[in-house]
């Protein structure tokens, strides 16, 4: 059942990733970012793949596998896909539903073009990863 | 080691964190650091400890240092202690500086203006994070 335009706005501004952002920025998030749904067993990122955009997943739960080892399981808030959109490289691990799952989906463009205008995402981006590489441990940079 | 302004504009248009800047906004972050020296062996930033700082590598080399042991060597045109800053909480590691060290230093607080006053450093900033991610297993495509 689709979000209407202001359950998504009122979904999006609960995410993290979001929060903080102005509301022009939500606007136009609302407007471009799409639903997305993915039965279990559907690999929504494939490893090696060009990147073209990033996931924030709302409902169900996903596996985030390198080669043959899984790197982390998702909840909803968290998002993924979003390396390959900001270095342009191909995507370095693959993305599998473990159930029925849902997803917004945010084209590269669009979210390179949000982050150009709105500092506040590209601070909770940075801030997003910069959590995740200190939870690493393995090459501290500070 | 005190370079002229545009000694300093010069280097500072010569690093990957400042390469989309024009001159005049180069001139504008050289205003807004300040220029500082360390000589070898001194720790600049201690791992569990408060106070923060963000600095960019002019000239020399650190080595970060977690529990005695080095795990990276830092120099020109690398960044840090915006982990921390970003994240509120202490260093995970002691810098220390291995050379004579120059840098630019910036005070934690002032950190998250400064980005959102520079967009382009702040993108330079998230690609540096992302290729930090990419061969971890933290990545996550």
């Amino acid at each position: 059942m689709p979000l209407s335009d202001d359950e998504k706005a009122a979904v999006l501004a609960r995410l993290p990733l979001f929060a903080g952002v102005s509301s022009d920025s939500l606007t136009r998030l609302t407007a471009v970012a799409g639903e997305q749904d993915f039965a279990a067993g559907y690999y929504i990122v494939r490893q090696g793949q060009v990147g073209t955009g990033l996931y924030v997943l709302l409902e169900g739960r996903v596996r985030v596998i390198r080669g043959s080892d899984e790197l982390a399981v998702l909840v909803p808030g968290d998002f993924f896909g979003e390396l390959a959109v900001i270095d342009q490289r191909p995507r370095g691990a693959s993305v599998e539903a473990i159930e029925a799952t849902r997803c917004l989906a945010l084209a590269s463009w669009d979210l390179l073009d949000l982050l150009e205008h709105d500092p506040q995402l590209s601070l909770n981006l940075i801030r997003g990863l910069v959590a995740r590489i200190r939870d690493q441990g393995e090459h501290p940079h500070h | 080691m005190a370079l002229s302004q545009d000694e300093l504009v010069d280097t500072l248009a010569g690093l990957s964190l400042f390469a989309d800047l024009s001159r005049p906004q180069l001139e504008q972050v050289a205003h807004k650091m300040a220029e500082e020296s360390y000589p070898v062996g001194q720790r600049i930033l201690r791992q569990g400890f408060t106070g923060t700082g963000f600095y960019v590598i002019l000239d020399g080399e650190v080595a970060v240092r977690i529990d005695g042991t080095d795990v990276a060597h830092l120099g020109k045109g690398d960044f840090f202690g915006e982990m921390s800053i970003l994240l509120g909480e202490p260093p995970v590691a002691d810098i220390v500086t291995l050379r004579q060290l120059d840098v630019l230093h910036l005070g934690g607080p002032e950190l998250e203006a400064f980005l959102r006053d520079h967009p382009p450093v702040m993108y330079r900033m998230l690609k540096t994070m992302a290729l930090r991610l990419r061969n971890t297993s933290q990545v996550r495509s």
